[in-house]
């Protein structure tokens, strides 16, 4: 090995090595360059990111920052400064809105995660009908939100299926007002949320259920552990990685939901199911101020932001 | 502004259009004028036409205007592009920032000012100037900013109050020519078991557009927003879902479904437009008719339909004026948009043809224009505004039908939001 890392005498015969007779210096510039082709492959993925996540962001803050209108869309912005952050929170209806976004976040998320699990401890067996059910799922989730809320408000509509049944088994006297009472509609809308996204929560905690040790489960069966207390004792803590992911994944779904909201209730009634993307949409593309729009938009990222920072910390603390 | 910020603008604009347009699952391909795209000189070109129609029966009107059109120019191929009626505009505003957009554009002709303030309207007031035919149109239908002229509509639609005549003649009762006889009416279907009402309450322009004459006929104006004819109009609106002669379910209906759910039977009345009689032709096996809305002297009508215009970036803008010509500007498409839909033809010759004086449903909507015609949108609102103050009014109103807001604090929040906007 110090043959190969000492240089050769001045005047020696050179001596021809394994490996194509490379020295040790050229073998580090051929470390160095595999390092920058790494880069090398980076790069178009960076390029993609700084075109259409990063320059996009910024802009945003910058027209959260201008005034926009429709007669100035696609000329000067005028700089404004935190003007259209105040004109929000000056509106005496933004309060209802953030309490709408955080209401149907948690309902989306609280859901989103219990039937999630439930639907994977469900599942995890293998076979031919969990498959089948699993594959259902698959298409639940990947049905066009356009398509599942026209269906849903189809369903959820006073001559719908739910409404019939519930007369036609006496469990209510009237029509229950699905998607036009003041309180009902949005947690209407949240629940056709949390269905939408526990297919996907259920097939990562699926993941995480089928890689626990079978031993694990041996053991608490061996001790006598019922199977609730096998969920809560054993699986429960063996996912919980999982859990912390999907909740920030889930949260940031639960943030980011418009179209159901758009399809089934237009934000009404009223303003009865207005969540920030909603409001942000209406500010921007119904009454064309860009800039109103923009800020809205910029307040519900730093929410999640905010979330975001809380769950690296915790991870971090967990960590150590 | 210098060509670099300009540009980053633009895509800007075309991003965030993208990605709204994705959100909503909504994403019509660009339509770009293909062949030589240089005008009308000779080779085979494409004709791009926007709109929003999803009615079989409008739908029905642009396939007649595209074989007419084609028929004339054989080397013309007119490509209708559907793009939902709430993305048009942000559609058709994001892609004029980028200098892109459609040949024709066939649009809710209260959008005509926030369209032009956002350059997407080209001017027609040398077509306009040069059309032989423009005396027949009357001046509600045009649509100018700053004296220009950017779009003029072919037609008129409005609404009026559709009956169930067998649901009618079932609790005695005549069609209702003022609010009071309507009141009565609705307790009679009541409490007969029928359905009542059927109307939009959409929190948008939509829900405005069905407010408006309620509002009106209690003296409500834009030029003088008060506060009591909006709490007399939203009492009686709540006075109906309280005693279920309209559903509460109406605060998030568009106003396709009001009249399909008044089609399906059931229900004694329907405030909707006369674009809904190849509807009812083809949907409503019951008896029926139409009479002007029982708003009285003061109530108002608004007079509104598709207006038309060339793109602001079409790069065939003769083309597109030669289809405006011999379609929607025409008397035989005027007569095709009576004869198909119910439209009423703003041509003086057409609305004088057979197929709209012959035609029984027509005669209500007429004398509604006569009577209670009102400019849409009101002159009073400063065009920059229209858009608010539609949304204002349209929230207001959803909220009452729903009965999330009570009719006085309705009314505080539409004149609220009013003050800072007329």
């Amino acid at each position: 090995m110090s043959n190969l890392t000492t240089a050769p005498p001045a005047g020696a015969p050179s001596v021809r090595r394994r490996g194509g007779g490379r020295t040790p210096a050229s073998r580090r510039r051929i470390t160095g360059a595999g390092g920058n082709r790494h880069l090398f492959f980076i790069l178009p993925a960076a390029l993609f990111l700084l075109v259409f996540a990063v320059y996009p962001v910024v802009q945003l803050v910058r027209m959260s920052l201008s005034d926009v209108r429709v007669d100035n869309l696609g000329a000067d912005w005028q700089f404004v400064g935190l003007e259209n952050v105040i004109r929000n929170f000056g509106d005496g209806a933004f309060g209802g809105v953030i309490i709408n976004t955080v209401v149907f976040v948690a309902i989306v998320t609280v859901l989103g995660l219990v039937g999630g699990l439930a639907a994977a401890i469900l599942l995890a067996p293998t076979g031919k009908w969990p498959g089948l059910i699993l594959a259902l799922l698959v298409f639940v989730w990947a049905l066009p939100p356009v398509v599942n809320g026209s269906v849903w408000k189809f369903l959820l509509g006073t001559q719908g299926l739910f409404n019939t049944l519930l007369t036609d088994l006496g469990l209510a006297s009237t029509a229950v007002p699905f998607l036009f009472d003041d309180r009902l509609a949005l947690v209407s809308v949240a629940l056709v949320n949390s269905w939408v996204v526990i297919p996907f929560n259920a097939l990562v905690y699926r993941a995480a259920i089928i890689g626990i040790p079978g031993e694990l489960f041996e053991a608490s069966r061996v001790d006598g552990a019922s199977r609730w207390q096998e969920i809560r004792h054993v699986i429960i803590p063996s996912v919980r990685s999982t859990t912390m992911i999907l909740t920030v994944l889930t949260v940031v779904y639960g943030f980011r939901s418009f179209d159901f909201i758009y399809v089934m209730t237009f934000g009404g009634p009223g303003t009865a199911t207005t969540t920030l993307p909603f409001l942000g949409y209406v500010q921007a593309f119904v009454r064309f101020d860009f800039g109103l729009g923009a800020s809205t938009a910029l307040i519900a990222v730093l929410m999640v932001l905010v979330l975001a920072v809380i769950y690296a910390r915790n991870v971090r603390q967990e960590e150590k | 502004m210098n060509s670099a910020s300009r540009v980053q603008g633009r895509i800007l604009v075309a991003s965030a259009a993208a990605v709204a347009l994705t959100l909503t699952g909504c994403t019509p391909s660009a339509q770009t004028p293909s062949g030589d795209g240089g005008g009308d000189g000779g080779g085979a070109q494409t004709l791009s036409v926007w709109h929003y129609f999803s009615d079989d029966n409008q739908v029905a009107i642009l396939d007649e205007y595209k074989a007419m059109f084609e028929e004339a120019n054989p080397d013309v191929t007119v490509e209708n592009v559907f793009v939902p009626y709430d993305q048009l505009n942000p559609r058709l505003i994001s892609s004029a920032a980028s200098s892109t957009g459609p040949d024709v554009v066939v649009f809710n002709g209260a959008d005509m000012s926030t369209l032009a303030l956002g350059n997407a309207l080209a001017p027609l007031d040398d077509y306009w100037a040069d059309f032989a035919d423009a005396d027949q149109f009357p001046e509600s239908v045009i649509h100018s900013l700053d004296d220009t002229v950017y779009a003029v509509q072919g037609y008129v639609n409005l609404l009026g109050l559709w009956y169930n005549a067998d649901v009618l003649g079932e609790i005695g009762v005549e069609p209702p020519t003022t609010i009071d006889e309507l009141d009565a009416a609705l307790t009679a279907a009541v409490d007969a078991g029928q359905g009542g009402i059927t109307l939009s309450g959409l929190p948008n322009s939509q829900g405005e557009w069905q407010a408006y004459p309620w509002l009106s006929s209690f003296g409500f104006t834009y030029d003088d927003p008060q506060r009591e004819p909006l709490v007399e109009a939203f009492s009686m609106i709540q006075r109906w879902t309280e005693s279920g002669a309209l559903t509460r379910e109406a605060s998030t209906w568009d106003q396709t479904v009001p009249f399909q759910t008044f089609a399906a039977g059931g229900h004694a009345f329907a405030e909707n437009g006369n674009w809904q009689m190849g509807t009812a032709e083809s949907t409503a096996d019951f008896s029926y008719g139409v009479v002007p809305l029982p708003i009285g002297a003061e109530g108002g009508v608004y007079l509104g339909g598709e207006g038309q215009a060339i793109g602001a970036f079409s790069e065939q803008p003769d083309l597109a004026w030669d289809y405006l010509e011999a379609t929607y500007y025409s008397e035989e498409g005027g007569v095709i948009a009576a004869e198909l839909v119910g439209s009423i033809p703003a041509r003086s010759d057409a609305a004088g043809s057979e197929a709209v004086t012959g035609n029984d449903l027509m005669a209500p909507f007429a004398d509604s224009i006569a009577s209670n015609g009102t400019n849409y949108p009101a002159g009073v609102i400063p065009p920059e505004s229209v858009a608010d103050v539609q949304l204002a009014v349209g929230q207001a109103w959803s909220s009452v039908i729903s009965g999330q807001l009570t009719p006085d604090a309705a009314a505080d929040q539409v004149l609220a939001a009013l003050e800072g906007l007329l």
